[in-house]
């Protein structure tokens, strides 16, 4: 193996794990989640060249993740354009604990709705944001960037990250709830008092 | 006109999505901390979204790789390097 190809090896490595989070909550199924990454591999390959070395290889490879998958978008005749979500309730999940009498009898509420969750219904939870929501969302909650950095990666104003995110966030919890209720993860019942 | 010494609920509660998002700048952040130091119905729901936060964030970050998914990269970078000898 060369330099070059060890050295990209050694990049790749420890961000297989967030550009297959990152792709899970785009690509809707896991099928599609590593042919994005396996494209984004081969492209990185061929272009390492333009890789700036010390630069950030993380936020490098997931901007080919996400190319790749916008351009599925557009060869599916797709327009990446977000379908409005409408205002989605606030505190959502909060509400439910209130419902479920978590709120003051337990020292963690939302653990104790959300503590059964797993990855796979939280990527299926984003995946299911429309576009636009879906890319934005991933991109906070899978890489925790600010809303300039998501900006400026996607190209849309700093106004609609935060308003996007806003709403994604809100929409999400619905989300969860229902992916998680479906999967028999979270109680739907006020527990039985304890004898 | 003035700025506000101190928020009241709904202003706070107006600004939790920043706050959560670390996007504030120091002065509205310094409010909202101060509103949450003295009002435990909004500390509970800021904690409660902090927490959906962090599980959100802590599943992803824990996501495993499938082992199709290492070998199909694996198999990527083999192919790449084959044609460009």
């Amino acid at each position: 193996m060369d330099g070059a190809a060890g050295r990209l090896d050694e990049l790749l490595d420890p961000v297989l794990a967030p550009a297959y989070a990152f792709a899970l909550s785009l690509a809707r199924n896991q099928a599609d989640a590593e042919d994005l990454v396996q494209e984004a591999a081969l492209l990185a390959t061929r272009h390492f060249a333009t890789y700036e070395q010390g630069s950030n290889f993380r936020s490098w490879f997931l901007r080919i993740v996400l190319n790749v998958f916008r351009g599925r978008l557009r060869t599916a005749r797709r327009r990446p354009v977000p379908v409005e979500l409408g205002d989605a309730p606030e505190l959502f999940l909060y509400g439910k604990a209130a419902e479920l009498g978590l709120l003051g009898s337990h020292p963690d509420p939302a653990a104790a709705i959300l503590g059964r969750i797993d990855g796979e219904t939280v990527t299926a939870a984003i995946a299911a944001l429309p576009e636009g929501y879906r890319e934005v969302a991933a991109l906070a909650f899978v890489e925790e960037l600010s809303y300039p950095e998501i900006a400026a990666m996607l190209g849309i104003p700093v106004g609609t990250v935060r308003s996007r995110l806003h709403r994604a966030r809100h929409r999400l919890q619905q989300l969860l709830w229902s992916h998680a209720v479906e999967r028999g993860l979270v109680a739907t019942a006020v527990p039985e008092p304890t004898a | 006109m003035s700025r506000p010494d101190r928020y009241t609920c709904e202003e706070t509660f107006r600004r939790l999505d920043d706050y959560l998002d670390r996007a504030l700048g120091s002065a509205e952040r310094a409010l909202v901390e101060a509103h949450l130091a003295t009002c435990e119905a909004c500390a509970s729901e800021y904690r409660f979204e902090r927490g959906v936060l962090d599980t959100v964030r802590d599943r992803l970050a824990h996501l495993e790789v499938p082992a199709s998914l290492k070998e199909k990269v694996r198999r990527a970078l083999d192919s790449a390097r084959e044609g460009e000898r």
